[in-house]
């Protein structure tokens, strides 16, 4: 087995043992790399440094030092999370040659881990999509299947997992954009609870949504990443001010007892019969484990997709706002005037579905059209929270399909409308700003996978990966990185 | 529903050129049709999640320098951005 297809748990465990060096390992991933890239397409930027990176752990480790379970295991990040020093483009035009002067909370946090930063991944522009497609360089294939989305918005991260390009990756999760592309691309993907992991350094899409999350071949791997990149910040006026405890070492597949709430608005017809069935056979596994399965019904989860992209439009024509072509980024050239260098700017900077969403969130807060749309809108997600808070009572965790199909086709047309209906299974986590992991699942006729997603109470990371652990346990754990062969 | 996209682009510092905006409005027209399915709010009551906690407002050293930051800017002049004039004669 090659370095590169080994899990992060697994390769903490060889150089900590020094039967594998850092750097060593940094070599077998971008062999990989070689090998894959000019299939796949998950990454935008490479990191000059990272065999530096990786010396400096293995001689802090030859010396005696005291380092973090992570060090030196490679990791890729989603392009929307500043990297100082290292380009950050969101996939856009407008952020082409943006090379940021700070780090992220996050970045802070796995470089003082040791992590090895491998480079800045593919994804929607601006995280605005689900298929990778959107972004101005190119799409990500998915390694299952060339000619396949690999999802998104953080399709690139989950593609480099998928196909061994790195060991462990950060995504982002707004309505689904961890999740989704984990389950397209058969690997493990977690939405912590939000406040959880700082969004600090993270460019914003829709704030009251957005959050990090780990992506990796194994639970315990996401595990160990959410833990490291979990934690109050200053930095974040949302970042929660609590204990967050260690996941890996308190990881137990525990099942048995456990009470699985199946809201039927997820499994119904807007569900294709082939991801319903790899769902239902998983929940059945966990039910032979001792796992007590209920269904339940969340009848306001016919409005979260609605819900979902009005808020996120409102919140993404405020922030994105600050893209104005005057202290940084893509600025049109040979204007006369203030206002015709933002309009020019803004216009030739931005693609298509961030000018629509833009355009969405301006009309949603327009005069005459606030309280139809955005305020009512609020008001159903508060709602949608208290009926999540309402099942937890009778739950433990709550089960659905992580997306209502497999990969889409790369260049399939459907209207924006339709693809943002594709979002149902995972917007409800993060209007209610619960944890939600998915999982792999199974396979479909076409060969490309299906994925579970457990979705805990607030601030229950342990319970949801413990369960997750506990189907990974019992189904021999989840595919190794894709062979060569992807076809 | 009708969408005066002009008006909505003028708003969000956006330009829509002539021949985009039938295929814009037709979007968006489709978008607002199935977000717009709503419940009445007035059924509709809970409370609001707690609020933010906001840090003390302290003056803190930017570690920022004005030269790192002043390196993304499309076009600088002694230490300045600069932008098309904004005075008008």
């Amino acid at each position: 087995m090659e370095l590169y297809e080994q899990t992060a748990s697994v390769l903490s465990e060889m150089l900590r043992r020094r039967e594998c060096s850092a750097q060593e390992l940094l070599i077998s991933v971008q062999e990989r790399i070689g090998e894959m890239e000019p299939r796949i397409g998950a990454y935008l930027t490479f990191s000059g440094d990272a065999m530096q990176q990786a010396r400096a752990v293995d001689e802090a480790r030859a010396r005696g030092e005291s380092l973090h379970p992570l060090a030196g295991i490679p990791i890729a990040v989603k392009d929307n999370i500043s990297t100082k020093g290292l380009r950050t483009t969101c996939a856009s035009r407008m952020l082409e040659d943006y090379i940021p002067p700070y780090d992220a909370t996050v970045i802070q946090k796995l470089k003082a881990a040791g992590m090895v930063i491998l480079g800045k991944t593919n994804m929607d522009e601006f995280a605005m999509g689900s298929s990778t497609e959107t972004s101005y360089f190119h799409p990500t294939c998915n390694p299952h299947r060339i000619g396949y989305s690999a999802g998104g918005s953080s399709g690139g991260s989950a593609a480099a997992v998928a196909a061994g390009e790195t060991i462990l990756a950060l995504g982002s999760d707004t309505g689904g954009s961890v999740r989704q592309p984990a389950a397209f691309c058969g690997i493990a993907g977690l939405k912590p609870t939000y406040g959880s992991v700082s969004r600090y350094g993270l460019v914003a899409y829709a704030s009251s949504f957005d959050q990090i999350g780990p992506m990796g071949r194994s639970v315990k791997d996401i595990a160990m990443l959410c833990s490291l990149i979990s934690g109050h910040d200053p930095m974040d006026a949302t970042s929660v001010k609590r204990e967050f405890p260690d996941l890996a070492p308190a990881l137990r597949p525990e099942i048995s007892g456990m009470r699985i709430g199946i809201p039927k608005e997820l499994f119904n017809n807007s569900i294709s019969d082939e991801i319903r069935d790899c769902v239902m056979n998983a929940l059945r596994q966990l039910e032979s484990m001792g796992a007590v399965l209920k269904e339940i019904s969340l009848p306001l989860t016919k409005y979260a997709v609605n819900t979902y992209y009005i808020l996120a439009c409102a919140e993404a024509s405020s922030n994105l706002a600050r893209f104005d072509g005057v202290r940084y980024g893509y600025r049109a050239q040979g204007c006369q005037s203030l206002a015709e260098l933002y309009e020019r700017t803004r216009s030739e900077g931005f693609g298509e579905e961030v000018k629509r969403r833009i355009l969405l969130g301006t009309f949603v807060l327009s005069a005459g059209y606030y309280e139809t749309y955005y305020q009512k809108a609020r008001a159903v997600q508060r709602r949608i929270r208290q009926e999540y808070a309402e099942s937890f009572r009778d739950c433990d965790l709550i089960a659905a399909p992580s997306a209502p199909c497999s990969a889409f086709r790369l260049g399939e047309s459907s209207s924006p409308a339709e693809r943002y209906r594709t979002d149902l299974c995972t917007v409800p986590a993060n209007l209610a700003g619960l944890p939600a992991i998915s999982i792999p699942c199974g396979v479909t006729g076409t060969g490309l996978p299906a994925g579970l997603q457990l979705i805990g109470t607030w601030f229950a990371e342990q319970q949801l990966l413990n369960a997750a652990h506990a189907y990974e346990r019992q189904t021999g754990g989840f595919p190794a990185p894709v062979k060569g062969g992807a076809v | 529903m009708k969408i005066d996209i002009q008006h909505i682009a003028k708003l969000a510092g956006l330009r829509i050129e002539e021949d985009q905006q039938p295929r814009f409005i037709r979007d968006m027209e489709e978008i607002l049709a199935m977000a717009g399915d709503l419940p009445d709010t007035a059924e509709l009551t809970a409370p609001e999640p707690d609020p933010m906690v906001l840090r003390e407002d302290v003056v803190t050293a930017d570690p920022l320098e004005r030269d790192l930051l002043l390196q993304n800017a499309p076009e600088v002049l002694a230490g300045c951005v600069v932008v098309p004039k904004t005075v008008q004669q």
